[in-house]
């Protein structure tokens, strides 16, 4: 066994204790950061695969940006554990039926004709100097670029959806329009009248 | 084989982390005194009982300035790759002005997006 089929084992070996962690761990808190554990290895696992892109962008969008916001919505939310697991055997036989489907369904698309080993041969060793972003670039500005502009119209759909979810106008709104408050005159504010003096 | 030595500096740089980030842990654990009583470890709110859970609801404007970052992180994600062929891309008689263009549009539908956030007041946090 050479040193890149032992850290591959090592590695696997974290990111599936990660990953069965993430489904047992009773404090979500401590579910999402085995979720982080669990990125973090299969990015490794991307990098033996020299997909250093991928890897980084595996850690870049999803550990930083997607769990912190898991995390702050785990953190937030005030789960009641309790109460969670209350409807746990009423729920039970309709889960079950649903996760037996996909079950189901994943092993009819997975099992044995795609991704037997001599479906999949070792992809030839890549020339010196490959660079897997450039391959990458490559293929995403030339056969590619319609799919990549698509990806730009969903993020657009992403925004105005997120932004219309969560717009509401608070009525309790105290705020000061600076622009108004720099335009006044003299003249909005006070009224100067001639009167005649008045003696005691 | 040749490739892993290239990130002989990155596992370097992660143990360093790591060992950062522990010693002051073991160090504080191995050297510092520890004599724990009922009171002292119990919760500390200003001198009388916590009120509350520390886990309550949270303004929804924290997610949305949470997913409008994510979004525009992936948009940056995609520039990576187009910058990285950038100068093969404009050396090509064929491709000349079609790989510039084509991050343009990208990048403009994407500003639509940013207008359209900033318009409605999505950026403003009051």
């Amino acid at each position: 066994m050479d040193l890149k089929t032992a850290i591959f084992y090592f590695l696997a070996t974290i990111l599936v204790l990660a990953s069965v962690r993430v489904i047992t761990a009773r404090n979500p808190v401590h579910a999402v950061l085995f979720l982080v554990l669990a990125f973090f290895t299969a990015s490794g696992l991307w990098l033996l695969l020299q997909a250093e892109f991928l890897a980084i962008s595996l850690v870049m969008v999803y550990v930083g940006a997607v769990m912190v916001l898991f995390l702050f919505v785990v953190m937030m939310l005030d789960i009641n554990i309790a109460r969670l697991r209350q409807g746990f055997w009423t729920y039970l036989p309709l889960g079950a039926a649903i996760g037996l489907l996909m079950l189901a369904e994943m092993a009819l698309v997975l099992g044995g004709r795609y991704f037997w080993l001599e479906a999949m041969p070792e992809p030839a060793a890549p020339a010196a100097g490959y660079s897997n972003t450039k391959e990458l670039g490559r293929l995403l500005f030339t056969d590619y670029v319609y799919p990549f502009e698509l990806a730009s119209v969903i993020l657009l759909v992403a925004i105005i959806a997120a932004v219309m979810l969560t717009r509401r106008i608070r009525a309790d709104k105290i705020h000061q329009n600076p622009r108004e408050q720099i335009a006044v005159q003299r003249n909005d504010r006070i009224r100067i009248i001639s009167m005649p003096s008045e003696k005691e | 084989m040749i490739m892993l030595e290239n990130y002989f500096p990155v596992l370097v740089f992660v143990l360093v982390g790591i060992v950062f980030g522990c010693a002051p842990i073991v160090l504080g654990w191995l050297v510092g005194p520890r004599r724990p009583y009922a009171e002292k470890n119990s919760a500390y709110e200003c001198g009388f009982e916590a009120f509350e859970d520390a886990r309550m609801k949270f303004d929804v404007r924290y997610y949305l300035i949470a997913i409008i970052f994510i979004l525009f992180d992936l948009e940056i994600a995609f520039l990576f790759p187009w910058a990285s062929i950038f100068k093969e891309i404009v050396s090509s008689e064929s491709m000349k002005m079609f790989g510039f263009i084509e991050m343009l549009v990208f990048l403009g539908i994407l500003l639509l997006g940013f207008i359209f956030a900033w318009a409605k007041g999505a950026l403003d946090w009051e």
